[in-house]
Protein backbone atom coordinates (compact mmCIF):
# COMPACT_ATOMS: atom_id res chain seq x y z
CA UNK A 1 0.00 0.00 0.00
CA UNK A 2 1.51 3.17 -1.00
CA UNK A 3 0.86 6.42 1.59
CA UNK A 4 2.72 9.06 0.18
CA UNK A 5 2.29 10.38 -3.56
CA UNK A 6 3.65 13.45 -5.68
CA UNK A 7 1.94 16.55 -4.83
CA UNK A 8 -1.10 17.28 -7.38
CA UNK A 9 0.94 20.38 -8.25
CA UNK A 10 4.22 18.05 -9.26
CA UNK A 11 1.74 15.47 -11.06
CA UNK A 12 0.66 18.38 -13.05
CA UNK A 13 4.08 19.60 -14.19
CA UNK A 14 4.59 16.41 -14.88
CA UNK A 15 1.74 15.55 -16.78
CA UNK A 16 2.09 19.14 -19.08
CA UNK A 17 5.83 18.30 -19.22
CA UNK A 18 7.42 21.47 -16.89
CA UNK A 19 8.55 19.01 -14.67
CA UNK A 20 12.56 18.96 -14.40
CA UNK A 21 13.88 15.23 -16.40
CA UNK A 22 15.53 14.11 -12.79
CA UNK A 23 12.24 14.91 -10.93
CA UNK A 24 10.18 13.30 -13.20
CA UNK A 25 12.37 10.26 -13.11
CA UNK A 26 11.04 10.09 -10.14
CA UNK A 27 7.34 9.76 -11.07
CA UNK A 28 7.64 8.08 -13.47
CA UNK A 29 8.94 5.47 -10.99
CA UNK A 30 6.65 5.95 -8.75
CA UNK A 31 3.53 5.99 -11.16
CA UNK A 32 4.84 2.51 -12.03
CA UNK A 33 3.74 1.14 -9.11
CA UNK A 34 1.03 3.37 -8.14
CA UNK A 35 -2.42 3.08 -10.09
CA UNK A 36 -4.05 5.59 -7.95
CA UNK A 37 -1.48 8.22 -9.61
CA UNK A 38 -1.68 6.73 -13.15
CA UNK A 39 -5.42 7.49 -13.11
CA UNK A 40 -4.55 11.09 -11.92
CA UNK A 41 -1.83 11.38 -14.97
CA UNK A 42 -4.37 10.16 -17.50
CA UNK A 43 -7.58 12.78 -16.75
CA UNK A 44 -4.27 15.32 -16.50
CA UNK A 45 -3.25 14.36 -19.93
CA UNK A 46 -6.74 14.91 -20.96
CA UNK A 47 -6.53 18.34 -19.59
CA UNK A 48 -3.70 18.73 -21.62
CA UNK A 49 -5.25 17.99 -24.71
CA UNK A 50 -8.21 19.94 -24.24
CA UNK A 51 -5.83 23.00 -23.87
CA UNK A 52 -3.64 21.99 -26.72
CA UNK A 53 -6.84 21.67 -28.87
CA UNK A 54 -7.94 24.71 -27.99
CA UNK A 55 -4.79 27.04 -28.49
CA UNK A 56 -4.71 29.36 -31.02
CA UNK A 57 -3.30 28.60 -34.44
CA UNK A 58 -1.77 31.05 -36.84
CA UNK A 59 -3.10 31.23 -40.82
CA UNK A 60 0.34 30.51 -41.79
CA UNK A 61 1.01 28.73 -45.09
CA UNK A 62 2.64 25.33 -44.22
CA UNK A 63 2.11 23.86 -47.83
CA UNK A 64 6.02 24.34 -47.54
CA UNK A 65 6.69 22.17 -44.54
CA UNK A 66 4.34 19.63 -45.82
CA UNK A 67 5.97 19.03 -48.93
CA UNK A 68 9.62 18.90 -47.35
CA UNK A 69 7.65 16.65 -44.72
CA UNK A 70 6.61 14.17 -47.22
CA UNK A 71 10.01 14.14 -49.15
CA UNK A 72 12.08 13.38 -45.47
CA UNK A 73 9.14 10.34 -45.30
CA UNK A 74 10.32 8.91 -48.29
CA UNK A 75 14.05 8.31 -46.85
CA UNK A 76 12.22 7.27 -43.85
CA UNK A 77 13.34 3.27 -42.67
CA UNK A 78 10.01 1.19 -42.09
CA UNK A 79 9.09 1.69 -38.54
CA UNK A 80 10.74 -1.08 -36.51
CA UNK A 81 8.34 -2.70 -33.99
CA UNK A 82 8.73 -1.67 -30.07
CA UNK A 83 10.81 -3.59 -28.54
CA UNK A 84 11.29 -1.46 -25.13
CA UNK A 85 11.74 -4.11 -22.23
CA UNK A 86 8.56 -4.36 -20.45
CA UNK A 87 8.81 -4.35 -16.54
CA UNK A 88 9.15 -8.02 -15.77
CA UNK A 89 11.25 -8.70 -19.05
CA UNK A 90 14.64 -9.43 -18.26
CA UNK A 91 15.05 -10.06 -15.01
CA UNK A 92 17.58 -12.65 -14.44
CA UNK A 93 17.35 -14.15 -11.46
CA UNK A 94 19.67 -13.34 -8.32
CA UNK A 95 19.46 -13.95 -4.57
CA UNK A 96 18.45 -10.32 -4.07
CA UNK A 97 16.07 -10.68 -7.26
CA UNK A 98 14.81 -7.00 -7.36
CA UNK A 99 12.87 -6.07 -10.07
CA UNK A 100 14.90 -2.79 -11.59
CA UNK A 101 11.90 -0.06 -12.17
CA UNK A 102 11.49 0.32 -16.01
CA UNK A 103 12.44 4.02 -15.91
CA UNK A 104 15.54 3.43 -14.73
CA UNK A 105 16.89 1.08 -17.02
CA UNK A 106 18.82 3.75 -19.13
CA UNK A 107 21.06 3.63 -15.75
CA UNK A 108 20.97 0.10 -14.57
CA UNK A 109 21.15 -2.60 -17.19
CA UNK A 110 20.95 -5.50 -14.84
CA UNK A 111 21.28 -5.52 -11.11
CA UNK A 112 21.77 -3.02 -8.58
CA UNK A 113 25.00 -4.62 -7.47
CA UNK A 114 26.74 -3.73 -10.87
CA UNK A 115 26.96 0.11 -10.06
CA UNK A 116 29.56 1.76 -8.35
CA UNK A 117 28.80 2.24 -4.83
CA UNK A 118 30.19 4.51 -2.72
CA UNK A 119 30.38 3.38 0.93
CA UNK A 120 30.19 6.48 3.20
CA UNK A 121 29.54 3.91 6.51
CA UNK A 122 29.69 0.52 7.20
CA UNK A 123 25.99 0.39 6.52
CA UNK A 124 25.12 3.30 4.08
CA UNK A 125 26.35 3.38 0.31
CA UNK A 126 25.90 5.40 -2.45
CA UNK A 127 25.71 5.34 -6.22
CA UNK A 128 25.20 8.11 -8.79
CA UNK A 129 22.99 7.57 -11.40
CA UNK A 130 23.73 10.73 -12.99
CA UNK A 131 24.91 14.18 -12.17
CA UNK A 132 22.72 17.05 -14.47
CA UNK A 133 24.83 19.87 -15.61
CA UNK A 134 24.02 22.55 -13.37
CA UNK A 135 21.27 20.96 -11.99
CA UNK A 136 20.93 17.63 -9.81
CA UNK A 137 22.28 14.85 -8.74
CA UNK A 138 20.13 11.42 -9.49
CA UNK A 139 21.35 8.67 -6.65
CA UNK A 140 20.63 5.69 -5.02
CA UNK A 141 21.41 4.87 -1.64
CA UNK A 142 21.77 1.40 0.17
CA UNK A 143 21.23 1.10 3.46
CA UNK A 144 21.43 -2.22 5.87
CA UNK A 145 18.46 -3.27 7.40
CA UNK A 146 17.96 -1.38 10.61
CA UNK A 147 20.70 0.99 10.32
CA UNK A 148 20.67 4.24 10.95
CA UNK A 149 21.14 6.85 7.93
CA UNK A 150 23.21 9.49 9.11
CA UNK A 151 21.54 12.84 10.49
CA UNK A 152 21.37 15.04 8.26
CA UNK A 153 19.79 18.53 6.56
CA UNK A 154 18.94 19.29 3.05
CA UNK A 155 20.49 22.39 1.54
CA UNK A 156 18.17 22.17 -1.71
CA UNK A 157 14.84 20.12 -2.09
CA UNK A 158 15.24 16.62 -2.00
CA UNK A 159 12.78 13.47 -3.83
CA UNK A 160 13.11 10.09 -2.06
CA UNK A 161 11.24 7.30 -3.60
CA UNK A 162 11.74 3.86 -1.96
CA UNK A 163 12.57 1.38 -4.20
CA UNK A 164 13.07 -1.55 -1.95
CA UNK A 165 12.60 -2.30 2.00
CA UNK A 166 11.46 0.33 4.58
CA UNK A 167 12.51 3.21 6.47
CA UNK A 168 11.13 5.63 9.15
CA UNK A 169 11.63 8.91 10.64
CA UNK A 170 10.12 11.49 12.81
CA UNK A 171 7.49 12.05 10.61
CA UNK A 172 6.32 8.38 9.56
CA UNK A 173 7.53 5.41 7.55
CA UNK A 174 7.86 4.94 4.26
CA UNK A 175 7.41 1.74 1.85
CA UNK A 176 8.01 0.88 -1.22
CA UNK A 177 6.75 2.84 -3.94
CA UNK A 178 6.51 5.86 -1.17
CA UNK A 179 7.45 9.71 -2.53
CA UNK A 180 8.70 11.70 -0.21
CA UNK A 181 9.72 15.47 -1.27
CA UNK A 182 11.24 16.67 1.46
CA UNK A 183 12.76 21.01 1.50
CA UNK A 184 15.68 22.88 2.27
CA UNK A 185 14.26 23.72 6.03
CA UNK A 186 14.04 20.06 7.20
CA UNK A 187 16.32 17.80 9.29
CA UNK A 188 15.75 14.00 9.57
CA UNK A 189 17.27 10.82 11.04
CA UNK A 190 16.12 8.25 9.03
CA UNK A 191 15.97 4.36 10.29
CA UNK A 192 15.70 1.35 8.14
CA UNK A 193 13.37 -1.13 9.11
CA UNK A 194 14.71 -4.50 10.81
CA UNK A 195 13.83 -6.68 8.42
CA UNK A 196 15.55 -5.47 5.49
CA UNK A 197 18.08 -3.54 3.47
CA UNK A 198 16.60 -0.29 1.98
CA UNK A 199 17.21 1.16 -2.08
CA UNK A 200 15.83 4.78 -2.39
CA UNK A 201 16.04 6.28 -5.69
CA UNK A 202 16.86 10.26 -4.10
CA UNK A 203 17.20 13.21 -6.70
CA UNK A 204 18.98 16.27 -4.95
CA UNK A 205 18.82 20.01 -6.22
CA UNK A 206 22.00 20.65 -3.95
CA UNK A 207 23.97 18.56 -1.69
CA UNK A 208 23.33 17.03 1.49
CA UNK A 209 24.49 18.08 5.04
CA UNK A 210 25.29 15.84 7.67
CA UNK A 211 25.19 17.48 11.05
CA UNK A 212 26.02 14.73 12.77
CA UNK A 213 29.60 16.04 14.95
CA UNK A 214 31.40 12.74 13.55
CA UNK A 215 29.51 12.24 10.09
CA UNK A 216 30.38 15.70 9.27
CA UNK A 217 33.36 14.80 8.08
CA UNK A 218 31.52 13.50 5.05
CA UNK A 219 30.36 16.64 3.59
CA UNK A 220 33.49 17.48 1.43
CA UNK A 221 32.67 13.75 0.09
CA UNK A 222 29.32 14.13 -0.51
CA UNK A 223 29.91 17.97 -1.92
CA UNK A 224 32.63 16.63 -4.58
CA UNK A 225 29.89 14.28 -5.79
CA UNK A 226 27.43 16.87 -6.66
CA UNK A 227 27.68 18.32 -9.96
CA UNK A 228 26.86 22.28 -8.18
CA UNK A 229 30.22 21.82 -6.92
CA UNK A 230 32.43 21.25 -10.50
CA UNK B 1 -16.88 -1.64 -27.04
CA UNK B 2 -17.50 2.20 -27.47
CA UNK B 3 -14.28 4.47 -28.15
CA UNK B 4 -13.23 7.53 -26.75
CA UNK B 5 -15.35 10.47 -27.15
CA UNK B 6 -14.64 11.63 -31.02
CA UNK B 7 -16.50 14.46 -32.50
CA UNK B 8 -17.58 13.99 -36.33
CA UNK B 9 -14.15 15.57 -37.48
CA UNK B 10 -12.12 13.69 -34.44
CA UNK B 11 -13.80 10.39 -36.09
CA UNK B 12 -12.56 11.17 -39.50
CA UNK B 13 -8.90 10.99 -38.39
CA UNK B 14 -9.68 8.21 -36.08
CA UNK B 15 -10.15 6.60 -39.57
CA UNK B 16 -6.95 8.36 -41.12
CA UNK B 17 -4.90 7.16 -38.00
CA UNK B 18 -5.78 3.59 -38.60
CA UNK B 19 -5.32 3.79 -42.72
CA UNK B 20 -1.75 4.96 -41.64
CA UNK B 21 -0.97 1.99 -39.71
CA UNK B 22 -2.70 -0.57 -41.29
CA UNK B 23 -2.39 0.63 -45.40
CA UNK B 24 0.54 3.62 -44.56
CA UNK B 25 -2.17 5.33 -46.21
CA UNK B 26 -0.21 9.01 -47.14
CA UNK B 27 -2.75 10.90 -47.97
CA UNK B 28 -4.59 10.03 -44.55
CA UNK B 29 -1.61 11.06 -42.90
CA UNK B 30 -1.83 14.25 -44.93
CA UNK B 31 -4.93 14.88 -43.52
CA UNK B 32 -3.38 14.53 -39.94
CA UNK B 33 -0.94 16.77 -41.15
CA UNK B 34 -3.24 19.75 -41.96
CA UNK B 35 -5.01 19.29 -38.43
CA UNK B 36 -2.36 18.69 -36.49
CA UNK B 37 0.48 20.55 -37.53
CA UNK B 38 -0.84 23.83 -36.81
CA UNK B 39 -2.12 23.14 -33.24
CA UNK B 40 1.59 21.86 -32.91
CA UNK B 41 3.35 24.52 -33.97
CA UNK B 42 1.35 27.12 -31.27
CA UNK B 43 2.39 24.54 -28.77
CA UNK B 44 5.89 25.28 -29.06
CA UNK B 45 5.95 28.81 -30.04
CA UNK B 46 3.93 29.31 -26.76
CA UNK B 47 6.87 28.08 -24.66
CA UNK B 48 9.51 29.48 -27.19
CA UNK B 49 7.81 32.63 -28.98
CA UNK B 50 8.93 33.32 -32.11
CA UNK B 51 11.12 30.26 -32.80
CA UNK B 52 9.84 29.08 -35.79
CA UNK B 53 12.30 26.93 -36.90
CA UNK B 54 12.32 25.06 -33.72
CA UNK B 55 8.38 24.87 -33.86
CA UNK B 56 8.95 23.54 -37.54
CA UNK B 57 11.08 20.31 -36.45
CA UNK B 58 9.04 19.86 -33.53
CA UNK B 59 5.95 19.71 -35.60
CA UNK B 60 7.74 17.23 -38.44
CA UNK B 61 9.35 15.17 -35.48
CA UNK B 62 5.79 14.80 -34.39
CA UNK B 63 4.47 13.85 -37.63
CA UNK B 64 7.17 10.88 -37.94
CA UNK B 65 6.20 9.38 -34.61
CA UNK B 66 2.71 9.45 -35.95
CA UNK B 67 3.87 7.85 -38.75
CA UNK B 68 5.84 5.22 -37.03
CA UNK B 69 3.19 4.86 -33.89
CA UNK B 70 0.62 4.84 -35.69
CA UNK B 71 -0.15 0.47 -34.72
CA UNK B 72 0.40 1.74 -30.92
CA UNK B 73 -2.67 3.88 -30.30
CA UNK B 74 -5.30 2.35 -28.64
CA UNK B 75 -8.85 4.32 -28.29
CA UNK B 76 -9.72 2.77 -25.53
CA UNK B 77 -6.90 4.02 -23.36
CA UNK B 78 -6.78 7.68 -24.84
CA UNK B 79 -8.57 9.78 -27.20
CA UNK B 80 -6.30 10.81 -30.48
CA UNK B 81 -6.38 14.40 -29.26
CA UNK B 82 -5.13 12.51 -26.07
CA UNK B 83 -2.47 10.41 -27.86
CA UNK B 84 -0.97 12.83 -30.33
CA UNK B 85 -0.78 16.10 -26.90
CA UNK B 86 1.62 13.12 -25.36
CA UNK B 87 3.30 13.07 -28.34
CA UNK B 88 3.84 16.83 -29.34
CA UNK B 89 4.63 16.93 -25.44
CA UNK B 90 7.29 14.33 -25.39
CA UNK B 91 8.92 16.01 -28.42
CA UNK B 92 9.09 19.48 -27.02
CA UNK B 93 10.74 17.47 -23.71
CA UNK B 94 13.27 16.09 -26.47
CA UNK B 95 13.79 18.80 -27.87
CA UNK B 96 14.36 21.00 -25.08
CA UNK B 97 16.94 18.70 -23.82
CA UNK B 98 19.15 17.79 -26.61
CA UNK B 99 19.50 21.81 -27.74
CA UNK B 100 19.47 23.72 -24.49
CA UNK B 101 22.05 25.01 -22.35
CA UNK B 102 22.07 22.40 -19.79
CA UNK B 103 21.92 19.50 -22.16
CA UNK B 104 20.64 16.19 -20.02
CA UNK B 105 21.09 12.63 -20.78
CA UNK B 106 18.25 11.72 -18.91
CA UNK B 107 16.13 10.35 -22.03
CA UNK B 108 12.59 11.17 -21.67
CA UNK B 109 11.11 8.00 -23.54
CA UNK B 110 11.55 6.02 -20.58
CA UNK B 111 9.73 8.49 -18.23
CA UNK B 112 6.42 9.31 -19.76
CA UNK B 113 5.48 6.24 -22.55
CA UNK B 114 4.51 3.50 -20.13
CA UNK B 115 2.13 5.34 -18.63
CA UNK B 116 -0.35 3.25 -19.51
CA UNK B 117 -3.02 2.01 -17.19
CA UNK B 118 -2.69 -1.70 -17.16
CA UNK B 119 -5.80 -2.72 -14.95
CA UNK B 120 -8.19 -3.78 -17.65
CA UNK B 121 -11.35 -2.48 -16.47
CA UNK B 122 -14.38 -2.90 -18.85
CA UNK B 123 -15.98 0.15 -17.37
CA UNK B 124 -13.08 1.73 -18.34
CA UNK B 125 -14.18 3.09 -22.02
CA UNK B 126 -17.82 4.96 -20.72
CA UNK B 127 -15.53 6.38 -17.27
CA UNK B 128 -12.86 7.74 -19.72
CA UNK B 129 -15.89 9.29 -21.81
CA UNK B 130 -17.44 10.91 -18.95
CA UNK B 131 -14.44 12.18 -17.87
CA UNK B 132 -12.99 13.49 -21.06
CA UNK B 133 -17.46 15.28 -21.32
CA UNK B 134 -16.60 16.31 -17.29
CA UNK B 135 -12.98 18.00 -18.40
CA UNK B 136 -14.69 19.99 -21.58
CA UNK B 137 -17.21 21.27 -20.22
CA UNK B 138 -15.67 22.27 -17.19
CA UNK B 139 -12.93 23.89 -18.79
CA UNK B 140 -15.24 26.70 -20.71
CA UNK B 141 -16.73 27.90 -17.45
CA UNK B 142 -13.13 28.27 -15.96
CA UNK B 143 -12.63 31.71 -14.95
CA UNK B 144 -10.32 33.43 -16.67
CA UNK B 145 -7.21 33.50 -14.35
CA UNK B 146 -7.33 29.95 -13.41
CA UNK B 147 -7.27 28.87 -17.20
CA UNK B 148 -4.22 31.32 -17.40
CA UNK B 149 -2.28 29.22 -15.28
CA UNK B 150 -2.95 25.94 -16.92
CA UNK B 151 -1.93 27.43 -19.92
CA UNK B 152 1.29 28.54 -18.51
CA UNK B 153 1.79 24.82 -17.12
CA UNK B 154 0.75 23.55 -20.40
CA UNK B 155 1.20 25.27 -22.98
CA UNK B 156 3.96 27.74 -22.11
CA UNK B 157 5.61 24.20 -20.25
CA UNK B 158 6.08 26.43 -16.78
CA UNK B 159 6.18 24.85 -13.63
CA UNK B 160 4.00 26.23 -10.94
CA UNK B 161 7.03 28.65 -9.51
CA UNK B 162 8.20 29.90 -13.00
CA UNK B 163 4.19 30.57 -13.38
CA UNK B 164 4.38 32.69 -10.13
CA UNK B 165 7.06 34.79 -10.89
CA UNK B 166 6.31 35.12 -14.33
CA UNK B 167 2.53 36.75 -13.13
CA UNK B 168 4.64 38.10 -9.92
CA UNK B 169 1.44 36.74 -7.74
CA UNK B 170 3.29 34.43 -4.52
CA UNK B 171 3.55 30.79 -5.41
CA UNK B 172 0.59 29.61 -3.01
CA UNK B 173 -1.74 31.56 -5.00
CA UNK B 174 -0.30 29.53 -8.05
CA UNK B 175 -0.86 26.72 -6.40
CA UNK B 176 -4.78 27.27 -5.17
CA UNK B 177 -5.90 28.66 -8.59
CA UNK B 178 -4.51 24.95 -10.13
CA UNK B 179 -6.54 23.24 -6.93
CA UNK B 180 -9.31 25.13 -7.64
CA UNK B 181 -9.36 24.34 -11.35
CA UNK B 182 -8.35 21.10 -11.11
CA UNK B 183 -11.11 20.30 -8.58
CA UNK B 184 -13.61 21.68 -10.45
CA UNK B 185 -12.33 19.82 -13.32
CA UNK B 186 -12.67 16.88 -10.72
CA UNK B 187 -9.22 15.80 -11.96
CA UNK B 188 -7.93 16.25 -8.62
CA UNK B 189 -9.53 15.23 -5.28
CA UNK B 190 -8.18 15.45 -2.12
CA UNK B 191 -6.63 12.24 -0.73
Amino acid sequence: MINYHPSIEILTDYAAGSLPLAHSLCVSTHLERCPECQQQIRKLEMLGSHLFDQAQTESRQLSNLKDSFFKNLAQQPSPKEDHKVSPQEDKSIRWDDYAIPRSLRQFITKSYDDLTWMRLSPSFKIATLYNEEGGAQIALTRVKAGAHMPTHTHTGDEITLVLEGAFSDESGIYRQGDFINRDASHKHKPIVTKDAECICLTVLDAPIEFTGWLTRLLNPIVRRYHPHSH
Amino acid sequence: MERAIQLPNDEQRVTDIYAVAQHRDQAALGRLFDHYVPKVRSFCLAAQPGANLMADDIAQEVMIRIWNKAHTYKPESASLNTWVFTLARNARIDYLRRNSRHQSDIDPEYLWEHVIDENADPFKDAQQKRDQERIQQGLDKLPPDQKQVLSKVYLEGKTHKEAAEELSLPLGTIKSRVRLALHKLTIYVKR
